[in-house]
């Protein structure tokens, strides 16, 4: 290769650096109008979209055939583009000035005295910040923590604690400083790091949380009929709303004023469309009926305590706080422009269009004038993590302290771990009882406790999701199951992978082989016994949609050599590696994907050359579900887009409202229940790919079917297609383009020339709704006829060879909204039944024990997982290796202190807190097997979290089998397991 | 505030400065804030993850990486190093012409998921094909090798076994870098 830098330019530290940034390109897209203020979304369209389909080899990222040589992210994010929203500076956003000021926060480290005020003399006169800011600053500003968009106390209530006040938790910020310079700012932060005489307390006043967050239950009386109709069940009769006496809760009827969470169970989505009223008598009635049956539930877990064929197993396990560690920490860059009284935002988020609705609640009523709010967002990176958090709305209080320019915050990893959102802990207890002689699994009752620290954010949402997850794959007659979210002056805990699913179910796997081995029964037999099956009910009632695959998955970790042979491996590895104990241990678990209330949205339109245009909602956090989407079209027309728009919020085609309710929506064909999604929850591939795939359908059927029929017609007497009999079922999407029932293949170009000419349909919008069942609706469509679809709004586009009198309809946003003549959503309090769409994930893992320290090696590790039908199987078997390594840090390794010594401190980092690396995971020993789809037609599913599960606890089974002890306090570290040994 | 000092030296091969740099202030940060070169990354800030690492060109043509966090801009003076935005060969305007073969490798097998860890494994990759150019290693300690050369590097969502697969194969596919 040739010296590849002579043709460079030489550089002096005020250039900038030749680079593509991709931010000419940005274009604006409006939000809408929230609290009076515009909202308009500028997505950072990233550079290597552009540069992807432009530039070679990078426009070669899909092969003919459909399927992707590499991701159509790949080139820019291999090569140090700037794509990340940590990588921009004002300087490289187009509009903002040249320079920009850098802030940071002083953070209280103690929350049990008063704040009184802070100390800076440590900074000597030369690094004295630009501009202090302090509460009593914000408050004079009337910039004020946003209360109605989430909910009351979701976001907290001071961005700055109040002098005289206790900092509600550890490390909560107490003071911003802001620099006009870098240097001079990076000096200071240097300098004040780690220092414990910045910040003045006064009085010991003891923690000062808020009020704790929620308490919930959820009561199954079922049969062991598991497709009968129960007495008494969340889907049919909602939860039990509790309340606290202290951290204790309290139920009806005792209780007479049950607590109602402090926030909008946005993120629950169980009520997303609005539950029938009931009266307060009514209600009161209902919830001390559940009682009626907890209690009945309780007696007989007594009387089963006695019973010779009964297994009483009563666990209590703890499951651990740990930091996601996504390695772009959190940060964001703002500029209040007071001249054109705008906003101007970049932030790393995970849901733009919270940030959007909450930014302008914020600056409402405060003291600067703002009539729009543009926000930027890049590719970012969460797990969960930058879902719904503050640190966006941080961003947007420091940017009117600028002076004028522009203000970024960017947290390093001590303030990272000093201020980011948490994966919950949970304190659990579980008693299962089973029938000793056929294995079954009776009644399952537990309490999921979760702390939820400081803040509320998503915890009553986490809490709910432990209940529903807590059945992992087996089915359950009876259940009785408590969902309580602690406050406490613990850093924030959020939204993160596993989401108290992975809290409950990891405790109940470690339970069900210890059960087992009490039953006397081979820990998947027992499994098979109890598994769930398509259309079974869970704990709340709800039905499991589609195969569950789980007596499947267990067949296969059975026949697997390291479950089939565990015993002679033991024996001949202990032989051979005198001092070392080794292992195997399985679980399986259904991990939802989805939320219930899931949403998706795109536009997807062609030229008469054939340039195929794609926006859509989706946005990109490493997954690789933008590039998904693109296969899934190609799946379904033959091309993949030329020119793509990814993380939109608002689609001018689809003008819908989620102003006003469901029988609203009857009448308004404009109405929706939800408008736009956030990425979590597995969602993509199968809820957000929905909306794409239906998309790709409706062109398929009623554009290139009708399309290929007049080109293949073309002639004399009928043309080439007359003798035959075709149909659009014979229609193939094939490598050389459209073919099926003995037709020459037409390439996609050449069926939107003549899709064109005909003036058919040539650009569709779609937006659908899910509610653990698709809200459908009948469309009168022009050139097509009515349609019932699984899709709420349709707008379509016509062709140029289309008459006036169609091309007139296309008003809205370019597009034809076709208002929908009649709709079927979901039936109120559906919600309350979820989840109904779940993955079965599997793992074995063998391990390796030392003896003496108890140290943990895993020297075999195979995974199994339903992934459905998957779209782009490289990036799922790469999701799958990551929930494994994240699913053995959580195993093994990782772990935060909630109080004293923990990361509220401000002093923890990489060194201290363990995060798997390579020599951790079996990097070359690791195997995975996918169950084939049973048919073709079969949907993607959702993937990480459900393969990160079950490692856990197979992990702790494994350690089981090597060492005879059963550990229920996660992680497995070497000293519990030291301790434990004889 | 601390004194500042002038700081030479060459990156993606083009001399830089002289230009007054504060004594303290870590290479990450120059590169970033300085040079507007943002591709290197910033995890820890502490040596654990080596996100932020670039590659040194000794004059004997031999490379090593090192971490641009821990180490004050200043450690560099004089010295040539080559961080992910001059990996490829670029074109006048600054667009690839061409990956190099590490990079290839990463793309081609999928290897990285959100890519915030990426310009550190290339750098790292990189290092290790290089001192396999010079010292080939037994096709049996392949592995090992790899895992010793980039046990180093943090990445929180691919669990490494597609970084790692790569490497191996395109060690396995140059000539001369893996002995029997
Ligand atoms: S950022 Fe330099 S080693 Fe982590
Ligand atoms: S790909 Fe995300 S940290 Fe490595």
């Amino acid at each position: 290769m040739t010296d590849r830098r002579t043709e460079m330019p030489i550089v002096r530290p005020d250039d900038d650096l030749p680079r593509r940034t991709g931010l000419s390109r940005r274009s604006f897209i409006r939000l809408g109008v929230f609290s009076g203020i515009a909202v308009t979304l500028s997505r950072v369209v990233p550079a290597q979209a552009i540069e992807v389909d432009s530039t070679k080899p990078a426009g070669d990222w899909m092969g003919p055939d459909g399927r992707p040589r590499y991701r159509w992210d790949a080139i820019s994010k291999v090569t140090g583009d700037k794509v990340f929203a940590r990588d921009f500076r004002a300087r490289d956003l187009a509009g903002w000035p040249q320079t920009q000021a850098h802030a940071f926060f002083v953070k209280a480290t103690r929350a049990d005295r008063v704040f009184e005020d802070i100390d800076l003399s440590a900074l000597g006169p030369d690094l004295q910040p630009d501009r202090v800011v302090l509460h009593e600053d914000l408050a004079n500003d009337r910039i004020t923590v946003p209360q109605k968009v989430m909910g009351h106390g979701f976001y907290g209530y001071d961005f700055l604690t109040p002098k005289g006040q206790t900092p509600r938790m550890l490390g909560h910020p107490v003071a911003l400083l802001v620099y006009s310079d870098f240097d001079r700012f990076v000096a200071a932060k240097r300098t004040l790091a780690f220092r414990t005489d910045t910040v003045r307390y006064g009085e010991d006043t003891g923690p000062k949380p808020p009020a704790n967050y929620g308490v919930d239950r959820w009561v199954r009386v079922g049969s062991d009929d598991p497709f009968a109709e129960p007495l008494f069940s969340g889907l049919k009769d909602g939860p039990i709303r509790g309340g606290f006496d202290g951290n204790t809760p309290v139920w009806p009827p005792t209780l007479t004023e049950p607590l109602e969470p402090p926030t909008q169970r946005l993120r629950d989505r169980s009520v997303p469309l609005e539950r029938p009223p009931r009266s307060a008598d009514e209600q009161q009635r209902h919830e001390e009926a559940g009682m009626g049956y907890a209690a009945d539930i309780a007696a007989e877990i007594d009387a089963a305590k006695s019973a010779a064929g009964k297994l009483v197993l009563e666990r209590s396990g703890f499951s651990q706080s740990i930091d996601p560690s996504a390695m772009e920490p959190d940060n964001g860059n703002a500029w209040y422009d007071a001249e054109t009284r705008t906003l101007h935002i970049l932030a790393a988020t995970q849901s733009p269009y919270g940030v959007a609705q909450a930014a302008a609640e914020m600056v409402k009523d405060c003291a600067f004038p703002v009539d729009t709010i543009d926000l930027l967002t890049g590719t970012t990176v969460g797990y969960g993590s930058k879902d719904y958090s503050i640190f966006p709305l941080y961003t947007v209080m420091a940017a009117f302290y600028g002076d004028g320019l522009p203000v970024r915050l960017a947290n390093n990893r001590y303030e990272q771990f000093q201020m980011g959102m948490k994966r919950h802990s949970f304190d659990i207890d579980i008693t299962l009882v089973a029938d000793r002689e056929s294995g079954h699994f009776e009644i399952l009752k537990g309490s999921y406790a979760c702390n939820g620290g400081g803040r509320a954010n998503l915890s009553v949402a986490v809490s709910h999701e432990a209940i529903r997850g807590a059945q992992s794959m087996y089915y359950f007659p009876k259940s009785d199951l408590t969902a309580v979210a602690l406050a406490s002056p613990a850093v924030e805990a959020g939204s993160m992978r596993g989401f108290g699913a992975l809290q409950a179910q990891t405790i109940l796997e470690l339970m069900v082989d210890e059960a087992a081995e009490a039953l006397d029964i081979d820990a998947i037999e027992l499994r098979r016994r109890n598994a769930l099956a398509e259309g079974y009910a869970n704990t709340q009632g709800g039905p499991q949609g589609g195969a569950m695959r789980n007596v499947d998955m267990l067949d296969r970790a059975a026949a697997h050599p390291l479950w089939r042979d565990r015993a002679a491996r033991k024996a001949a590895y202990e032989a051979a590696n005198p001092g070392q104990r080794y292992g195997v241990g399985y679980a399986q678990v259904n991990k939802v994907y989805g939320a219930g209330g899931d949403v998706s949205a795109l536009a997807l339109e062609f030229e008469p050359d054939g340039r195929l245009v794609l926006r859509h909602c989706c946005q990109e956090i490493g997954t690789g579900a933008t590039t998904a989407q693109q296969v899934m079209i190609w799946q379904a027309i033959g091309k993949a887009p030329d020119a793509v728009t990814f993380g939109i919020t608002d689609f001018p085609e689809l003008p819908l409202t989620t102003d006003g309710s469901a029988a609203d929506g009857v009448k308004n064909p404009f109405w929706t229940p939800s408008y736009l999604p956030d990425m979590s929850s597995s969602a993509s591939v199968y809820y957000l790919g929905f909306a794409t795939r239906q998309v790709g359908r409706f062109l398929f059927e009623h554009t290139l079917w009708p399309a290929a029929r007049s080109i293949w017609s073309r002639g004399v007497g009928g043309g080439g297609i007359s003798p035959l009999w075709v149909t659009l079922a014979d229609l193939r999407i094939t490598e050389d383009g459209v073919a099926g029932g003995g037709m020459r293949p037409i390439p996609f170009d050449e069926l939107a020339a003549e899709a064109h000419r005909l003036g058919l349909i040539t650009g569709v919008a779609m937006h659908t709704y899910s509610l653990w069942q698709w809200a459908t609706a009948e469309f009168d469509v022009p050139t097509v006829g009515p349609v019932t679809i699984p899709a709420d709004a349709l707008s379509v586009r016509y062709g140029n060879g289309a008459s006036d009198a169609l091309k007139a309809r296309m008003t809205t946003g370019g597009y034809d909204f076709i208002k929908r003549s009649s709709v079927t959503y979901p039936p109120n309090g559906r919600g309350n039944g979820d989840p109904m769409t779940n993955a079965a994930s599997g793992c074995l893992v063998a391990v390796s024990v030392t003896e003496g320290t108890g140290a943990v090696e895993v020297v075999g590790l195979h995974s199994l997982l339903d992934a459905g039908r998957p779209i782009v199987p490289e990036l799922v078997s790469g999701q799958q290796q990551g929930g494994l390594a994240m699913g053995l840090g959580h195993a093994l390794m990782e772990e935060l202190p909630l109080y004293e010594d923990g990361p509220g401190d401000g002093t923890w980092n990489f060194n201290r807190y363990k995060l798997p690396r390579a020599a951790d995971v079996a990097v070359w020993a690791q195997t995975s097997e996918y169950l084939p789809p049973l048919a073709d037609t079969d949907p993607p599913k959702g993937i990480a979290e459900a393969v990160m599960v079950p490692v856990i606890a197979a992990t702790g089974n494994a350690i089981a089998h090597a060492t005879g002890q059963r550990f229920y306090e996660l992680p497995f570290t070497s000293d519990k397991i030291a301790k434990a040994l004889p | 505030m601390s004194e500042s000092l002038p700081l030479s030296l060459t990156i993606n091969g083009r001399a830089v400065g002289p230009v007054d740099v504060p004594l303290g202030m870590p290479m990450i940060d120059f590169l970033h804030e300085h040079l507007n070169l943002t591709g290197t990354r910033f995890g820890c800030g502490q040596g654990i993850c080596h996100a932020c690492t670039v590659v040194i060109e000794a004059a004997d043509g031999t490379t090593s990486e090192s971490r641009t966090c821990i180490f004050d801009a200043h450690y560099f003076n004089g010295k040539s190093i080559v961080t992910i935005e001059g990996q490829a060969p670029r074109d006048a305007d600054g667009n690839v012409i061409e990956l190099t073969p590490v990079q290839k490798a990463f793309i081609d097998n999928f290897a990285f998921q959100c890519g915030y860890c990426t310009p550190g494994f290339v750098t790292g990759a990189t290092v290790f094909m290089d001192s396999l150019k010079r010292k080939p290693v037994r096709r049996a300690d392949l592995e090992q090798a790899i895992e010793d050369a980039l046990n180093v590097h943090l990445c929180r969502c691919t669990g490494y076994v597609r970084y790692y697969e790569a490497i191996r194969d395109l060690a396995l596919a140059t000539p001369g870098y893996v002995i029997d």
